[in-house]
């Protein structure tokens, strides 16, 4: 029985296809091709590079078995799947941020918060009994609050150099990220076996990962 | 690109109506009784047995007293509230239906058709079996490559009562677990009181597979009645099973969104289908509300996800 593997591109990526490789299973994946689809005809694994955001609703809808993802994914997308393995790599936390020094909003005050997050950032917000403003936005999240259009941003945060360069600060932090193996539910029921082998093999290359950094 | 024309749907549903006419007289024929359930039910006794239910997806109506409504999203709740109230303790139900469910899907109202089959008031123990046996029977007749799954919420519960959660961690607990992430589970633990349960709360992901890889596994975890009770149970049906399918794996983590279960939960999967196509359960302590407890079981047959798994092996 085949098993297709959902990987994203870019940074993240990168290092999962590392992992995958160091652990004997990835060496079909060409990075440097344009391809998006890579077959391992010999192991029966077959392994897809898609846009991080999307890996979810691969894996969602079966399309992929498995996938790796961002848990800030995960969170913002509630979706219905297995969440199997937390991972070492993809680590960062998801904050509240804004310009320094302007930490206060009155009792009744209602935040505007700019995030790629809303989703999240409702939830939180919500469980703080805070009223918000969601002001939806795709990228350069920092520039919201100094250009008026936010009170805050809820965003992830790796450094917080690019906060610092830009004179904002985290206010709070939210949740920890980290990357995760995720599988569909019934691929996981009907090819239990093979998924746990995979996630056998990415656990002990994760975990030396995780030792060494 | 060609869209949906009106022959290709008139032939959907001519395949609809031969599938659902299909299973009805195979359940006929197996001495079950037609019924026609009602599409309403009433919200708040909607929600008060079925906590776990997500609330925004129901569909909500007023009546003509401003009473919230909702059009029904799991028959079974409906069929025990309309028969309970007058039950008669000798009576036996023996039933099947035909319906639909309803829920919001985030673009619309989605409708639901499935065919359900009830077992109520058998008092031998072979219901269990029966259930079991027929819908392996139904879900064998349509594809060749199926899977059961099959779990039992007495153990689930004997672990989660003797570690007596509070009602919030409870409910986290149980969503962990319906994402099967182990270590979350292990970290959300680590910040409650230690209690002995958790130690086999902590490996209940290990415990799915063949019974007898289960009970190899279980070997040296706790264990307290509530459990074994559910464990027995399970064997019993193992034993039952083996001689009809071997498409059959178990899993004790097993958490259903209908929170009326009681006892043996099963799931029937197709190959190439992305949802379950068969759903049931054992729910005698859904019917305690209504002051005695009735053994009490049934499944529901998914036919909008089992007729496209049928018209895809066509193509």
């Amino acid at each position: 029985m085949s098993l297709t593997i959902a990987i994203p591109k870019g940074r993240l990526g990168s290092q999962a296809i590392d992992m995958l490789k160091a652990a004997g299973i990835g060496e079909s994946i060409d990075e440097k091709s344009r391809k998006l689809v890579f077959d391992d005809e010999q192991r029966n694994l077959r392994f897809m590079l898609l846009k991080n955001s999307d890996i979810i609703t691969y894996v969602e809808n079966g399309v992929a078995d498995i996938g790796i993802s961002g848990k800030d994914m995960i969170m913002e997308n509630s979706a219905d799947i297995y969440e199997l393995y937390k991972m070492n790599i993809g680590k960062c936390k998801i904050s509240v941020a804004g310009i320094k020094g302007k930490k206060i909003f009155k009792d009744d005050t209602i935040i505007k918060v700019a995030t790629k997050f809303p989703e999240t950032a409702k939830k939180y917000f919500n469980s703080k009994g805070q009223k918000i403003k969601i002001i939806k936005l795709n990228g350069s999240i920092e520039l919201a609050p100094i250009l008026g259009l936010s009170d805050v941003i809820v965003d992830i945060v790796e450094t917080g150099n690019t906060l610092k360069a830009n004179g904002l600060e985290v206010f709070e932090d939210m949740y920890p990220i980290t990357a995760m193996v995720i599988s569909n539910k019934i691929s996981y029921k009907l090819k239990r076996k093979e998924i746990k082998e995979i996630i056998e093999l990415i656990r002990k290359e994760d975990e030396k990962y995780g030792e060494n950094n | 690109m060609n869209f949906l024309n009106i022959e290709d749907e008139m032939k959907f549903f001519q395949k609809m109506y031969v599938l659902r006419k299909d299973i009805e007289n195979f359940l006929f024929d197996e001495g079950y009784m037609n019924i026609e359930p009602s599409i309403f039910e009433g919200y708040d006794d909607f929600i008060g047995v079925n906590s776990r239910i997500d609330k925004k997806s129901t569909v909500k109506l007023l009546d003509n007293n401003s009473e919230i409504l909702i059009l029904t999203p799991d028959i079974t709740t409906g069929i025990v509230n309309k028969f309970m109230p007058r039950w008669e303790m000798s009576s036996l139900l023996k039933i099947f239906y035909y319906g639909k469910t309803y829920k919001h899907n985030g673009v619309g109202i989605k409708e639901n058709r499935e065919m359900g089959v009830e077992i109520i008031g058998e008092r031998n123990h072979f219901t269990d079996e029966n259930i079991l046996n027929t819908s392996a029977r139904i879900i064998a007749k349509y594809s060749s490559n199926y899977l059961f799954e099959i779990g039992n919420s007495k153990f689930l519960k004997g672990i989660m009562q003797s570690c007596s959660f509070k009602k919030e961690d409870y409910e986290n607990i149980l969503d962990i677990l319906y994402l099967k992430n182990r270590q979350e589970l292990k970290d959300y633990l680590s910040k409650l009181p230690y209690r002995e349960p958790m130690s086999t709360l902590l490996n209940i992901f290990d415990l799915e597979g063949t019974f007898d890889e289960i009970s190899e596994e279980l070997k040296g975890l706790y264990m307290n009645d509530l459990m074994k009770q559910g464990l027995d149970e399970l064997k019993k049906i193992d034993n039952y099973m083996k001689n009809i399918t071997d498409k059959i794996t178990y899993d004790l983590s097993m958490v259903s969104e209908l929170s009326y279960y009681d006892g043996t939960i099963f799931r029937g999967y197709i190959e190439g289908s992305n949802k379950a196509i068969i759903k049931g359960g054992r729910y005698d302590s859904f019917t305690e509300q209504y002051g005695y407890k009735i053994p009490a079981m049934g499944f529901t047959v998914e036919l909008d996800e089992l007729i496209k798994v049928l018209y895809k092996e066509e193509q």
